[in-house]
């Protein structure tokens, strides 16, 4: 199982260079059954990583370039009456798949990004009064802007509660650079990656997230970063138990990439920034990351007497 | 209107039941409408608290109030003095359980609770009373508890609980506050009555009085015996002696003009000669004793023939009697040392003489016709008392607890018809016989026998055990004991009352078993005396604890007894009970206790801080592993050893698996944990 | 300096080394105080008069007695010091308010030890008394109002926690500083030109426009929606009463502008910025802020209305 995984996360390193750790978090962010958010400015590689996610993992995968102007609908799907039968016939749209990108998010009104994010969360549709599942998997990859672009919807706290992970995959270094410069287009080399791992083997690895074991030690140092996320006057507001249940998840995954049966401190010290950051706010006003090194600083790993 | 206060459910429950179980010893000492008082009032609580009544207005608590003060001047005559005192205490209180609008209000009633049931403590003062006290002290702090926990999902069991574990910590400092706090005398006196005059030895003596005395099973006293106790029929407990006779009634007596330093001696006046002369001739065995006395409400007390003490408050009198300076209104105890032969006055003042040789100058004729002739055919007055009391012996005379009356003439009448009586009669008969030869004579009052209890070395000494005896005195010998009736029926001598009855066939002895209930089932006799064997310790270690007991245990303690040092002692006791109040606080404080694994975390952050590499503590076992391998590659091997056993021991196990304390190590843990150990040792080495 | 102090400065000041402020705050010996109440006192006189009684009658157990209630009472400084000992108190979140009314902070307390603590008080000076319970190892929560004077950051004053549990008789306290602040709006000034400019300058000249133009669907209607904005037409055809949506294209959205403020003092500015806020976010109209130091763009919804009031709030604080 672990070795399907390593390979898988070799695979779309070659595509998206340098970027190792990011992938491996998107990756335990999948295993985990988590929504993951990047955050980057166009052309970064987001729907590169998207792609050969897509391909890697053997899932069905479709894009989605919001706009001002996007309706649900355009999301969610439509009833079309069809003359023939005369009936109303729903049309899907494009959020039945398994892997959606969902790219720049935060250029659609809240009423669409909330159209897709409740879709999300409850891993169904209703059209017209008939409710129907999300096929399985569902991993929705959304992109946003940085906020401070001009034309933006920023999501709402609420909403980006419902992502398990944000990411951000930033400029590649020097040398990756010219690499990629010097290679093919990274994106039809993405589709061309063959499968790695199947639908079946993704499935059973999300099951196996579930058993990775957490100790009482380590629960107990959730715990506690999460009161100290409360307590200390780092945060406008602490992180919720929804958040708490989020991190726990995210480092079993990251342990099930790491090759591990259980979860140990580091795990969860890794996971813990794209897993916050997105539901914090820095109540001094200053950056998000500083304010969760900060809490990874005040807690001790290991209880003191 | 303010809301009024509402007692917690859980708290209300125990303050009732504080009430009831506070006011009840009451119900037994207090008037008739105490009770009905009581219950009134706290039915009618009990319906306020349940919302089907209100409150009482404040003209209607006026109102019942006036009526307790009108009930408690009509039952006393007086509101002054402790028993009236009482009564209105014990009023208001469960008047302030009807008058609780505020919290204060309960902690006024709550405090005063406390001070109710402490009350009760001044009529009795035994065992039963006391764990009944206990019991009481233990609700009520409950209920103390209670109010002061307004979360009303709180079940009432908890604070018993609670308020059990306060008062049993509360005990040890008690104890030694009891031992040690120096018992200062009375700032002023205030006699206290006390109700149900219990049946005992009275300052005069007719025949049948005795007799009546001995339906009665009460206890009069026990005895405590340092070492063996004297076989039954020596065991003659002298209370009082009559001296004046009028011809039916026998009386305690002394001439008037008698100052009172010639027949008493309190321990600071034993300078006197009379009272040395009996000192200097202590002869026959010794006993060394002590009694605690029932509160008999008369000054004399009882004891074995020639008793000494050294008590405080205890004077000796001339006729070998103890007496107290106040009437024994609450249980005494008194050690006495007893020497068992008589003091032999050589000499006898003319008063004593005179006063033992009166008789009224008339009466009883034949008595004394027959008396006068039997001294002049024996010659001697030794002679003279074999002949009177072989007569007793041969004579048909009946031992019986129902004697005939007597009319006219009566020591005539009892020595030559009826022939049947109690020890009273024979005693009354033979000192009558004695005076009447010229030979100094007085009954001795007191009991005769008691019962030893099996369980310990006491005996008990009870009504029914009251007797009356004959002393005279002989030129040479001084003061002899004589006991007519011990010729009539040996049995009551040696065996006690119910052998001589049943010996002698008397039908009372059918009765008088009924009374005292003596054939009981041998189970409960065997309680009963275990219990009565558990309230004479009581009595003899508690409550009579006075300043002479409380001397020899700080003497014992101490050494020397010296105010300063005292103040050492009970500071150090203070100390001790605070440093263990404080250590116990400590050990509860606590905080839950690291695992091995993580004090060996502990242990590695120190060893590489004191390495000075620098840590901080959001460095995981993995990033403190890597941290020792990046400053020493040869430390690798045990740095990974060091991580796997970390790891499987805090990670890897589930989280149901193993929890944080209070379970001991398995075998496989205690390896571990030196296996840990030393890996952490040689890591740390190689850095 | 000042020579002559009052007991009160003093005592804060000593208090304030004693126990300096912190945001999580440990009960232990040295920060706990502890002193009879009234019905302990009551209670030690009980026992005093009960010791002269038995002193008086040649009682022992009436001593016993009066014995016991003062060991009793040792017993309960014991258990009440114990009841705080060990509790610690951390600052928690926060609510803000407008300036001139109440906010609310929360106090959080954990218990590390193996007892638990019953029947704590918790108050800030002046405000109202709350009770909270925290079993061993556990933890609680408490929200506590705090009064909010002025705008900006309020820092809390010294949090007094004090219990009388088991009996009452004595009262165990302390008073910590949590370094923990309130966070107060502006105090919202109405004001009839709304101080704000749109992508067309001229939108800035009506204060209350509906300026929804973008017409973008129907939704059922809900108490408090405009006249305005019913869609009539789908009453019309008996599909119930609607209302109609709106979406604004970027262009019309507002910029709150301290700027277009002019002759007042920054106070006042500021509680003037907080009432439009406040009536465009109620109108649904998104809006952005310009602030001499900040630029917030136009957003709508509950967190972008929050995170303006959080700006004008800190505006000038450090």
């Amino acid at each position: 199982m672990q070795d399907v995984i390593r390979q898988a996360v070799t695979a779309v390193s070659t595509v998206v260079l340098g970027k190792e750790e990011q992938i491996r978090l998107a990756v335990s962010c999948l295993l985990a059954r988590g929504h993951l958010l990047i955050e980057d400015l166009p052309g970064m590689g987001k729907t590169t990583l998207a792609h050969a996610l897509a391909r890697v993992f053997s899932l069905d995968y479709r894009r989605v370039q919001f706009t001002s102007d996007m309706l649900p609908a355009d999301i969610l799907g439509v009833s079309i009456f069809n003359p023939q039968t005369r009936e109303f016939e729903p049309k899907d749209g494009p959020v039945f798949t398994q892997l959606l990108l969902a790219d720049e998010i935060n250029r659609a009104t809240p009423k669409t990004q909330g159209a897709l994010l409740e879709a999300m969360e409850e891993r169904q549709v209703t059209l017209d009064g008939v409710t129907r599942a999300l096929p399985e998997p569902f991993f929705v990859l959304a992109t946003q802007n940085p906020v401070t672009q001009a034309g933006t919807f920023p999501l709402p706290e609420s909403q980006l509660d419902r992502f398990l992970m944000r990411l951000s995959l930033g400029y590649p270094s020097a040398e990756m650079e010219l690499k990629l410069l010097s290679g093919s287009d990274r994106r039809s080399q993405a589709v061309n990656l063959a499968p790695v791992v199947s639908r079946e083997q993704l499935m059973a690895a999300q099951q196996a997230v579930d058993d990775i074991r957490a100790s009482r030690d380590l629960i107990d140092y959730i715990q506690r970063l999460l009161a100290h996320s409360r307590s200390a006057g780092i945060f406008v507001a602490g992180l919720s138990p929804r958040a708490g249940l989020g991190l726990l998840r995210a480092a079993r995954a990251w342990a099930l990439t790491g090759g591990r049966d259980y979860v140990i401190p580091e795990d969860v010290q890794v996971v813990l920034g794209p897993v916050v950051e997105h539901r914090l706010q820095a109540l001094s006003g200053g950056a998000v990351a500083t304010a969760t090194q900060k809490l990874l600083e005040a807690v001790p790993v290991v209880r003191r007497q | 209107m303010a809301r009024v206060y509402q007692v917690p459910q859980h708290a209300f429950i125990w303050l009732m039941t504080g009430a009831v179980m506070a006011s009840l010893p009451h119900f037994l000492t207090g008037p008739a409408w105490l009770p009905l008082f009581v219950i009134t009032t706290q039915v009618w609580r009990i319906l306020v608290q349940r919302g089907r009544l209100r409150m009482p207005a404040k003209i209607t608590r006026a109102v019942v109030l006036v009526g307790a003060v009108a009930g408690t001047l009509y039952t006393y005559g007086t509101l002054l003095g402790p028993e009236a005192g009482i009564v209105l205490l014990v009023c208001t209180f469960n008047l302030k359980l009807l008058e609780m609008f505020k919290l204060r209000d309960a902690y006024v009633a709550i405090v005063l609770c406390y001070f109710v049931i402490a009350t009760a403590l001044l009529s009795r003062q035994d065992l039963l009373i006391s764990l009944y006290v206990f019991a009481v002290l233990g609700v009520i702090t409950a209920a103390l508890i209670g109010i002061n926990q307004p979360e009303a999902n709180i079940r009432a069991r908890q604070q018993l609980k609670y308020s059990l574990v306060l008062v049993l910590q509360a005990m040890p400092l008690m104890i030694f506050l009891f031992f040690v706090v120096p018992r200062v005398p009375p700032l002023w006196d205030l006699p206290i009555q006390k109700k149900g005059a219990k049946t005992g030895m009275s300052d005069s003596m007719a025949p049948g009085e005795v007799s009546s005395l001995s339906r009665s099973a009460a206890l009069a006293f026990r005895v405590d015996f340092k070492g063996e106790p004297p076989p039954p029929e020596e065991r003659y407990w002298r209370g009082l002696t009559y001296s004046w006779f009028d011809g039916t009634r026998w009386s305690q007596a002394v001439p008037n003009d008698l100052p009172q330093a010639e027949y008493m001696a309190y321990p600071g006046e034993r300078n006197r000669d009379w009272y040395r002369e009996v000192q200097r001739q202590q002869v026959g065995k010794k006993y060394n004793y002590q009694i605690i006395l029932e509160p008999t409400r008369r000054r004399w007390l009882f004891a074995l023939v020639t008793p000494f003490t050294e008590q405080r408050g205890i004077a000796f009198a001339r006729d070998s009697r103890l007496i107290n300076a106040d009437p024994v209104r609450d249980v005494l105890a008194y050690r006495v040392e007893s020497f068992t032969e008589m003091p032999r006055g050589e000499n006898i003042p003319d008063w004593e003489k005179a006063f033992n040789l009166r008789l009224p100058e008339e009466g009883n004729g034949r008595t004394r016709s027959l008396a006068q002739r039997w001294r002049t055919e024996a010659g001697s007055d030794e002679a003279f008392i074999r002949k009177a009391l072989s007569w007793f012996r041969e004579e048909e005379f009946y031992y019986s607890l129902e004697p005939p009356l007597l009319t006219g003439q009566q020591i005539d009448d009892f020595l030559f018809r009826t022939r049947t009586g109690f020890c009273e009669h024979y005693a009354s008969s033979f000192a009558f016989m004695l005076r009447s030869v010229g030979i100094p004579a007085r009954i001795v009052a007191g009991y005769q026998g008691g019962e030893l209890n099996p369980l310990g070395t006491h005996l008990l000494v009870r009504q029914y055990d009251a007797h009356a005896w004959v002393e005279a005195w002989l030129p040479g010998k001084g003061w002899q004991e004589f006991d007519p009736t011990a010729m009539v029926a040996p049995e009551r001598v040696r065996l006690g009352l119910a052998a001589a009855l049943e010996a002698q066939n008397d039908e009372s002895f059918a009765t008088f078993n009924d009374l005292v209930g003596i054939s009981g089932l041998p189970l409960l006799k065997d309680f009963m005396s275990a219990l009565d064997y558990a309230e004479f310790q009581w009595l003899k270690l508690v409550v009579d604890y006075d300043t002479d007991a409380q001397k020899g245990v700080l003497q014992k303690l101490l050494g020397d007894v010296s105010p300063m040092r005292i103040a050492l002692l009970i500071g150090a006791g203070l100390g001790v009970v605070a440093a263990a109040m404080g250590l116990l606080l400590f050990w509860q404080s606590r905080s839950v206790p690291l695992n091995w694994w993580e004090k060996e975390y502990w242990a590695l952050y120190k060893g590489l801080q004191k390495k000075g590499i620098p840590v901080s503590d959001d460095l995981g076992p993995l990033a403190l592993a890597r941290l020792a391998t990046a400053h020493s590659a040869t430390s690798q091997p045990a740095a990974k050893a060091w991580l796997r056993l970390y790891n499987d021991a805090a990670y890897r196990t589930a989280y149901q698996d193993k929890t944080t304390s209070g379970v001991a190590l398995s075998s496989e843990d205690r390896r571990n944990r030196l296996k840990l150990r030393k890996f952490r040792k040689e890591m740390l080495r190689l850095i | 300096m000042p020579i002559l102090d009052t007991p009160r400065a003093w005592y804060k000041r000593w208090l304030r080394r004693r126990i300096p402020p912190s945001q999580s705050v440990t009960l232990n010996q040295r920060r706990i105080f502890i002193l009879p109440t009234g019905y302990g006192l009551l209670f030690l006189a009980v026992a005093a008069a009960l010791f002269i009684g038995g002193i008086n009658y040649e009682n022992n157990l009436l001593l016993t007695f009066s014995f016991f209630l003062a060991s009793l009472f040792n017993v309960a400084i014991w258990h009440t010091f114990r009841n705080l000992s060990g509790v610690t108190l951390q600052a928690g979140g926060m609510r803000e308010g407008f300036a001139g009314s109440a906010g609310a902070l929360e106090v959080r307390l954990v218990s590390h030890v193996r007892h638990g603590h019953t029947g704590l008080w918790l108050q800030w000076p002046g405000s109202v008394e709350r009770e909270v319970s925290v079993k061993a190892k556990e933890q609680q929560a408490v929200w506590l109002d705090v009064d909010l004077p002025k705008r900006g950051k309020v820092f809390a004053e010294r949090l007094r926690v004090e219990t009388r549990f088991p009996l009452g008789l004595l009262r165990a306290w302390s008073s910590v500083d949590l370094d923990h602040w309130c966070l107060a709006w502006p105090r919202p000034i109405e004001s009839v030109e709304c101080p704000a400019g749109g992508g067309d300058d001229d939108e800035g000249e009506h204060s209350r426009s509906e300026g929804n133009e973008d017409f973008d669907g129907i939704r059922p209607y809900v108490p408090g929606d405009s006249l305005r904005s019913i869609h009539w037409k789908s009453l019309a055809r008996e599909q119930g009463l609607n209302t109609k949506l709106f979406s604004d294209p970027s262009e019309g959205r507002r910029w709150l502008d301290w700027d277009r403020l002019q002759g007042l003092d920054p106070e006042n500015k500021l509680s003037r910025l907080c009432w439009w806020l406040l009536e465009l976010d109620r109108s649904n109209n998104p809006y952005g802020l310009r602030l001499p130091d900040t630029e917030i763009p136009p957003a709508i919804g509950p967190e972008h209305k929050q995170q303006m009031l959080r700006v004008l709030a800190l505006y000038g604080e450090s």
